[in-house]
């Protein structure tokens, strides 16, 4: 099992986080650089998260026009799943709470 | 010139002898930069202790990910055979191109958006910026062949 893996099986929060702080929902964002192709970002997109071809390119745009978007809202855990995905195709990737 | 099409399930990279060469130098000149840059390895995390964690888990899977897709495209480039990609094959390109370029804009001190106004015809032909062009042009020629299916 991959640490990525192993990260979407037990997640990584810390002890002393309650049960209600982990299931607070976390925003995905994804940041603006200026080398990386558009047409890359929504290819990544639409592989990573299943969005159509017009999602995508929203937020992408989104993404060059405003420098981020918020391009998921999920538990912790699968977030950083999520985020070490986006890091694994070059994307700029944070997450926070909610 | 080099031309990337569809062909069925695959994807051709057609590229001369001395592209591939040229290709080949170009990735094992930028790979040790990769370490250094500071958008190829990027933060999750504002919080230091957070961060560290998540790095914990995830960092060495991220670089031995990256180092394979690297090697893959290394192997294809020095390999005496015409450049065949599958699917999952022409992700490891894409990715590899653009972790690339990345490190090699960030060492020419790229910061925004705008900055191909900043440079002069001239400088846009040569190096390095005419190998941020190269690498840049593979990667949108891949995404175009592999969306074309």
């Amino acid at each position: 099992m991959s640490a990525i893996e192993e990260l979407a099986a037990q997640g990584t929060g810390t002890s002393d986080q309650t049960e209600q702080h982990r299931d607070r929902p976390w925003r995905v964002i994804v940041w603006n650089d200026p080398v990386t192709l558009m047409s890359y970002v929504v290819f990544v997109l639409r592989r990573l998260f299943g969005y159509d071809l017009e999602t995508a390119t929203q937020l992408m745009l989104k993404v060059h026009n405003e420098g981020s978007a918020v391009v998921a809202t999920e538990a912790r855990e699968r977030a950083e799943v999520t985020v070490a995905q986006l890091h694994a195709h070059g994307l700029q990737a944070t997450l926070a709470r909610d | 010139m080099a031309e990337i099409r569809r062909s069925g399930e695959l994807i051709e990279v057609r590229v001369g002898r001395r592209e591939r060469q040229a290709l080949a130098k170009i990735l094992e000149r930028l790979e040790p930069m990769l370490e250094e840059s500071h958008w190829t390895n990027s933060r999750a995390y504002e919080d230091d202790a957070e961060e560290e964690e998540f790095q914990r888990l995830v960092g060495s899977d991220l670089e031995q990910a990256r180092a394979d897709d690297m090697a893959a495209v290394r192997s294809a480039l020095e390999a005496d055979s015409p450049i065949r990609l599958d699917v999952e094959q022409t992700w490891r390109w894409l990715r590899s191109l653009n972790f690339l370029r990345l490190a090699l804009a960030e060492r020419l001190g790229i910061e925004e958006d705008g900055w191909e106004e900043q440079y002069s015809p001239r400088e846009h032909r040569r190096p390095p910026l005419a190998t941020l062009h190269l690498l840049s042009w593979v990667q949108e020629e891949l995404v175009e062949a592999l969306a074309g299916g």
